[in-house]
């Protein structure tokens, strides 16, 4: 095991390294930030001192070697825009995400498990039927819409909760709601699939032809067994919420990382939108090595391969 | 002696007792929704763009401010200034009575500091390096007098030092930041305005809180004041409809679900001017293009129904314009003049447009591409590109719309301009009261838009139009000043090589159970300068 987690870590400087190198040359792709910072009159001079002040004038290999270099001793780089350590402007916006993370997640397992179990359980009836529609809009439903929609029944129309930003619990209903809605379609397909094997194998069979009840095979015997891919999904959806809330966080106005992501490339903020990148990248790998660690304690056949 | 004892007590008692009302008429917390908080600093070296004019503006004062009632320049931390007899300098004469939040007084020291750092090498200032060209030395007379040696005359050099423009004239404490060290400064900051700074939360809000004396910029109604940042736009007005905000940034969209919802519309007038340009046409290469001929580009501008545009395009909320970079509030311009020649000029008339296409040798029109792209802030400029390409496309003219993001589209104009020479492209005005910079930037050889020529390639044109723009920013006497303006504004406008189509505004969503009529600065979208002056809703309005 050990030796499985240390290949993995390793693997994952590589993948940190490559994910550093691609987005600086992508930043770099969509053009120079001193033309965002800069009014439309400014003249050729004052377009120079900026890019000189700014540290953008030097070779690209020069300025991919100076990141590099501090990345490896931690060090980020400095945003251009807000003039602060991109490091700890990510730290400053990350509890913001993951304070959205929780309510999220109890939305998404609380209505996706039973729904999915009810669905694999009652196959082809109504029940099933009302799911899987349920999960197609899910999927197909766009999140900024679903987030102005939302805002506009539950706060203008019906005024029962507040339209946007942080504050007490009420403000995390709709946020959570929008992010948590895709989540419910997927972690709900899946676990309707994973269920409809499970209850097909032999041992189930087996159970059944020993007199145990429906409900106990359903939930000791069938569920446990369902739940091991839905817990690969699991890892991926909840790095995906950490990482990936950039439309949510901009509709509710919600100060965290995926505003802070969005505003990165919207002003061409290299630094920013680099340490951004190279810290998500960490959290996903961080994720994914704990779920497959996870994987490898549920699953007695990956322990031993 | 007694007698001036007495004197001195009593003007204290009435500043006291002016005072004590000020604050005992300071109520509740005005809350404004802003697409954007720029890069959230309170250094104001270290913002380059707008923003600052709404967050930075209602704690820092600026060195010139605004005339409150037309627009363009007026009185600020400086209550008036002047122009040596030869040029060399200006004066600027500081308002007496000024204190800084913590109390020390305002003085000449803090011009020359504040303009000093603003020119220093880690400013991102986006005119630091135009001060760092015009500024030869500074000189502080006595406490409240201050000498601006400049390199060679400049008569728009105060406007350069007004929000009006943008921040290089922001006023910051000198003493205070020396003694505390620029980080302290940026953590807590302190200014001479309205506004005292609370707190900033990253990605979120500024919060402040009414000074509770008499201030030269006004007085604030509300006792505190939070500016929140909510990027979408729906999500400002839903706030707004529900009181959790009460003033919010909008754009055209919006006016109609706005005015539904039984909010106010606040429009600002002249903030820009969209306009329609033409790239690289003095280029041997394009010498051939039907767009060449000045018959063509006045016939373009023919077929536009501008008006049409204002009510379907902006809701009725813009007007016909002015030329090139003139607005009403626009110094040195004979304004009668120009909205003579504008409604003329400027009007719909496809007859005339066919017919001086048939003249150009164009009866059947011809095939051009049109670069639409819209700059920062006035996103509505494509759907204005759109509606004027489909204009063109009804006197004859082929045209191939290529929409470029601005921020593909400003590399573009640099240098050869490969990709928009011999184009027509989109493009716009900000509102600004001086107008020779803009001409400047856009039409001059060494410019960034050089659309007249090339510094190597300054054929007839080019230079004529660099000798009236030469004479205008050389020119001491304001009355000849005005003449040569007139004159290169005439220059440009008869070669219709850059077109207004409309003068566009800034537009607000108010919730009028929260706040009171209020008129914003015109010209100046933000209002971080007029924060101050916006009542109550049961408070007298202000018009």
């Amino acid at each position: 095991m050990q030796r499985y987690i240390i290949q993995r870590v390793l693997q994952g400087v590589l993948v940190l390294l490559l994910v550093a190198t691609i987005v600086f040359f992508l930043g770099r792709l969509t053009g120079n930030p001193a033309d965002l910072m800069l009014p439309e009159d400014a003249t050729p001079e004052d377009r120079q001192a900026l890019i000189a002040t700014l540290g953008l004038d030097r070779p690209y290999y020069e300025q991919l070697y100076i990141f590099l270099l501090n990345a490896v001793q931690g060090d980020l780089g400095v945003s251009i825009r807000y003039r602060q350590p991109a490091a700890a402007l990510f730290f400053d916006r990350l509890p913001n995400t993951l304070q959205l993370v929780p309510a999220t997640l109890a939305l998404a397992v609380g209505v996706a498990l039973p729904l999915g179990m009810l669905a694999a359980v009652y196959r082809g009836s109504m029940i099933d039927k009302l799911a899987g529609a349920a999960a197609v809009c899910g999927i197909a439903t766009p999140s900024f819409w679903l987030g102005i929609v939302l805002i506009y029944v539950f706060s203008v129309q019906l005024g029962w909760l507040p339209s946007a930003r942080m504050g007490g619990m009420e403000h995390y209903v709709l946020p959570s709601i929008t992010l948590g809605l895709f989540l419910v379609a997927g972690l709900m397909r899946l676990v309707r699939s994973s269920m409809l094997e499970v209850l097909d194998t032999e041992f189930v069979k087996l159970a059944r032809l020993k007199g145990l009840r429906e409900l106990v095979i359903v939930l000791k015997h069938c569920l446990r067994n369902a739940l091991i891919p839905v817990i690969t999904l699991f890892g991926v959806l909840l790095a995906q919420l950490v990482t990936g809330a950039i439309v949510t966080e901009t509709v509710f106005a919600w100060p965290g990382i995926g505003r802070l992501t969005f505003e990165a490339v919207l002003f061409r903020d290299y630094p920013l939108l680099q340490a951004v990148v190279v810290l998500d990248a960490i959290l996903v790998l961080g994720i994914t090595l704990m779920v497959d660690i996870l994987y490898a304690y549920i699953d007695p056949r990956i322990r031993y391969s | 002696m007694l007698s001036r004892l007495l004197s001195l007590c009593f003007g204290c008692l009435v500043l006291a007792w002016t005072a004590a009302i000020a604050a005992q008429d300071q109520k509740g917390t005005l809350i404004i929704a802003l697409d954007t908080l720029g890069a959230q600093t309170m250094d104001p070296i270290l913002e380059a763009r707008a923003p600052h004019t709404h967050y930075q503006a209602p704690v820092f004062d600026s060195i010139v401010g605004f005339n409150y009632e037309k627009g363009g320049i007026g009185p600020g931390v400086a209550e008036r200034w002047e122009m040596a007899p030869d040029g060399s300098h200006w004066t600027f004469y500081v308002r007496p009575g000024q204190k800084w939040h913590n109390g020390d007084p305002v003085t000449a020291e803090d011009v020359k500091f504040s303009l000093e750092r603003t020119m220093s090498p880690e400013s991102v200032s986006s005119s630091a390096a135009a001060l760092r060209r015009n500024i030869q030395r500074i000189e502080v007379v006595n406490n409240q007098t201050v000498r601006v040696y400049t390199n060679g005359i400049l008569p728009y050099f105060p406007e350069s030092l007004s929000r009006a423009v943008f921040q290089e004239g922001q006023l910051m404490p000198k003493k205070y930041l020396e003694t505390a060290g620029p980080e302290v400064f940026r953590k807590k900051p302190i200014g001479s305005g309205p506004w005292k700074f609370v707190r900033s939360v990253p990605g979120d809000r500024v919060e402040y809180e009414a000074v509770d004396y008499p201030h030269w910029r006004g007085t604030p109604h509300f006792k505190k004041m939070v500016i929140v940042l909510v990027p979408e736009e729906s999500t400002r007005v839903a706030m707004v409809r529900t009181g959790e905000a009460h003033i919010a940034s909008i754009s055209p969209e919006s006016i109609r679900e706005v005015e539904k919802a039984n909010m106010r519309v606040v429009s600002v007038p002249g903030t820009m001017q969209a306009l329609f340009q033409f790239y690289g046409l003095y280029t041997p290469e394009f010498q051939q293009s039907p767009l060449t001929d000045v018959r063509v580009r006045e016939a373009m501008s023919l077929a536009i129904n501008r008006q049409q545009l204002i009510d379907h395009v902006m809701y009725g909320k813009a007007t016909l314009p002015l030329p090139l970079s003139i607005f009403r509030y626009s110094v040195d311009i004979d304004i009668k003049r120009w909205e003579t020649w504008s409604r003329e000029a400027l009007r719909y008339d496809p007859e005339r447009a066919k017919q001086l296409l048939t003249d150009a040798g164009h009866p059947n029109g011809f095939a051009m591409t049109f670069v639409n792209t819209a700059l920062p802030g006035t996103p509505f400029m494509t759907q204005i590109g759109e509606a004027v390409a489909d204009f063109w496309s009804k006197i004859g003219i082929q045209v191939t719309i290529k929409n470029i993001e601005w921020g593909s589209y400003q590399p573009m104009m640099r240098g050869e301009q490969k990709g928009l020479a011999g184009t027509v492209s989109m493009f716009r005005a900000a509102g600004r009261p001086v107008a020779e910079s803009r001409y400047h930037s856009g039409l001059a050889g060494k410019s960034e838009g050089h659309l007249f020529g090339e510094e190597r390639h300054c054929a007839t044109t080019c230079q004529e139009f660099e000798r009236l723009h030469h004479a205008v920013i050389t020119e001491r006497d304001e009355a000849k000043r005005i003449e040569h303006t007139n004159r290169m504004i005439d220059f440009v406008a008869q070669t219709w090589i850059v077109v207004p189509i409309l003068e566009g505004m800034g537009y607000w969503a108010i919730n009028p159970k929260h706040v009171g009529a209020f008129r914003p600065l015109p010209g100046r979208h933000e209002l971080g300068d007029v924060f101050e002056r916006i009542p109550r809703s049961e408070q007298k309005s202000w018009q």
